[in-house]
């Protein structure tokens, strides 16, 4: 008997037919719109200019819109392209072929980081573009702010975007664990907004546990910082300034910090996705 | 049709072989279990068109889908070509049609075949050939571009079905394919199910419309709630060997009764005398321009 391998050309085709059902439903254009709304009012509903700290605050606007509407595509796409399988039977069909259910929910896990990486890519670019416009125009109009030329690094603002696409990835693979064994896709939406909330304040709990030096304290802190990743960690948009790069090698932990976490969340969605009955 | 196929598998492993299956679904929250297969032992033999009957809630699909392993057993065990049904490998021999289909609402039927005949491993230049017969051969080919999603209930069974056949599967299962289907389509169901019979294929079918079944399947299994009632040749258990019925024209009871007396002479015995109504599907296949016969699709 010929065993069937996992297959990263199955995988392939299930990420495609996800992220060709997530384009297909206009619900990814829908987030794109309200984004692009965000970043480009931050620039064109203001009629006062303050020279460079300006750049400042519309580089926060544009990469807070990326996360407030990335994330809120992430969970809600997550969500509903798992149980459109699960409620609409396709699953089914799909399952009974030759695949490995580890291929249906890393297939699930690559479309949605298709569709965000998708999202991140945009909303950058265009940010960039905003920036760019607007420190021209602003060097004319406030020279002695730009004695030393440009204060944006551009690559800065890419690795800002690939920061944010890196913990919207975390957050699908997230999801998906809750998904994989959640009953309905409503709790895995509200789930999944817990867990965005958790992780953007565990630094805050870990914080307060650790000054309360209680040994109860300190496990539960512990268990906190383990469980749930810290997404502080991934907030590069403070500084855009090219001096201000933290370090290859704070990069690489930072990335790798990420996919441990998206590994370990993949592996137990499919361990719980193992079983279950469809 | 009544005949154990010719099988061309080289080994006498049966197609399906399912041994004292048990599956308990855990029903309400004080762990109250609902036995949906209880101690089920079947064997289809490669080439066979196999019908699984029974009423409503029987079991006949929880069975199809632990013998596919999307449901885990709670005993007993399911082979498919030998290989058991926990394994990823027993699925690249088996195309299934679930019941009351439904498929990605967003992809045109060709793009759906063809989505499921790669995540076969089904590739190369031949495969837009083959989708396009398969759709062909199902009779959609003027529907094939059109979204899934604007397909009436018979359409999507047979999309369902050229899903299940794009890969060319020794085994078939299809699950109530004959569920919302038109008298027409059921007929050229039939004729197609004949057609793969033919091919060497062996057909797992369910359904509780037993006149169809009747004319196709070699053997049945009737479940009842989780449980075999009775399982045998069709030809055996409907009795049909050694009979026949004479269709004539109707007879004044004179000549009826002088035909009795001929036949007595003769040690015969007439059974039945009753009026000979056509069916009404076969004036509905009439109507729609189509006798029962066999083969070719509509027009
Ligand atoms: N996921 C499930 N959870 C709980 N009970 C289930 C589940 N699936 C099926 N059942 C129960 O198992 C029994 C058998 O169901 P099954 O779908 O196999 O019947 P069936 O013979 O296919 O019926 P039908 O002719 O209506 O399709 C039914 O009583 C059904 O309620
Ligand atoms: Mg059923």
């Amino acid at each position: 008997m010929r065993p069937v391998r996992f297959s990263l050309a199955r995988v392939g085709l299930i990420a495609g037919n996800t992220v060709r059902e997530a384009a297909r439903q206009r619900l990814f254009n829908l987030f794109v719109v309200l984004a692009l709304m965000l970043v480009l009012g931050a620039r064109w509903f203001r009629d006062f200019s303050f020279g460079a700290p300006e750049l400042r605050f519309l580089a926060d606007c544009g990469f807070g819109a990326m996360a407030f509407f990335g994330s809120a595509l992430t969970i809600t796409a997550t969500a509903q392209l798992f149980f459109s399988e699960i409620e609409n039977r396709t699953a089914l069909t799909l399952l009974a072929k030759p695949v490995w259910r580890a291929e249906f929910i890393v297939g699930k896990l690559v479309g949605v980081a298709g569709l965000t990486l998708l999202f991140c890519g945009l909303l950058t670019v265009l940010l960039a573009a905003v920036l760019w416009t607007r420190e021209g125009a602003l060097m004319q109009e406030f020279p002695d702010n730009f004695a030393q030329g440009r204060v944006v690094s551009y690559a800065m603002v890419a690795g800002a975007g690939a920061m944010q696409w890196l913990k919207l990835l975390i957050l699908g693979a997230l999801v998906l664990l809750v998904a994989s064994f959640a009953q309905t896709q409503t709790f895995a939406i509200v789930t999944g907004f817990l867990v965005l909330v958790i992780c953007h304040l565990q630094h805050l709990a870990l914080a307060a546990y650790e000054r309360s030096g209680s040994l109860f304290g300190m496990t539960a802190s512990a268990a906190i910082a383990w469980m749930f990743p810290n997404f502080q960690v991934f907030a590069w948009a403070d500084s855009l300034a090219a001096a201000d790069f933290p370090g290859w090698g704070q990069v690489a932990r930072v990335v790798s910090y990420g996919l441990g976490y998206v590994g370990l969340g993949t592996a137990l969605a499919v361990f719980c996705f193992r079983k279950r009955e469809i | 049709m009544a005949t154990p196929g010719a099988t061309e598998a080289p080994a006498k492993v049966p197609a399906v072989e399912i041994r004292g299956l048990v599956k308990d679904f855990a029903i309400g929250l004080r762990g109250v279990k609902l036995r949906a297969v209880d101690h089920l032992d079947l064997t289809v033999e490669a080439g066979q068109v196999f019908g699984l009957l029974g009423p409503n809630g029987s079991g006949k699909s929880t069975t199809v889908k632990l013998l596919l392993g999307l449901l885990e057993p709670t005993a007993g065990q399911c082979r498919v070509f030998g290989v058991s049904s926990l394994r990823v490998e027993a699925r690249r021999e088996v195309g299934y049609l679930p019941e009351a289909p439904y498929f990605y609402r967003h992809l045109s039927g060709r793009e759906l075949v063809h989505f499921y005949a790669r995540l076969c491993g089904e590739s190369g230049t031949g495969l837009g050939k083959r989708i396009a017969d398969v759709i062909a051969l199902v009779g959609l080919a003027e529907a094939a571009d059109r979204r899934v999603g604007t397909y009436s209930k018979g359409m999507l069974q047979r999309i369902g079905l050229a899903q299940a056949l794009v890969h060319d599967p020794r085994l078939l299962i299809l699950d109530e394919p004959t569920a919302g289907v038109d008298p027409v389509g059921s007929a050229e169901m039939a004729a197609l199910i004949g057609r793969l019979k033919a091919q060497g294929k062996t057909i797992l079918i369910t359904s509780h419309l037993l006149g169809q079944i009747e004319d196709i399947c070699d053997r049945v299994a009737i479940l009842d709630r989780g449980r075999l009632m009775v399982e045998g040749a069709v030809a055996d258990l409907v009795n049909r060997a050694g009979r026949q019925s004479l269709v004539v024209e109707e007879m004044p009871p004179g000549e009826l009764a002088a035909l009795r007396a001929w036949m007595e002479a003769r040690g015969r015995k007439l059974l039945a005398v009753e009026p000979a109504g056509r069916r009404l599907e076969q004036v509905f296949l009439e109507q729609v321009g189509r006798g029962k016969g066999e083969g070719e699709t509509r027009p």
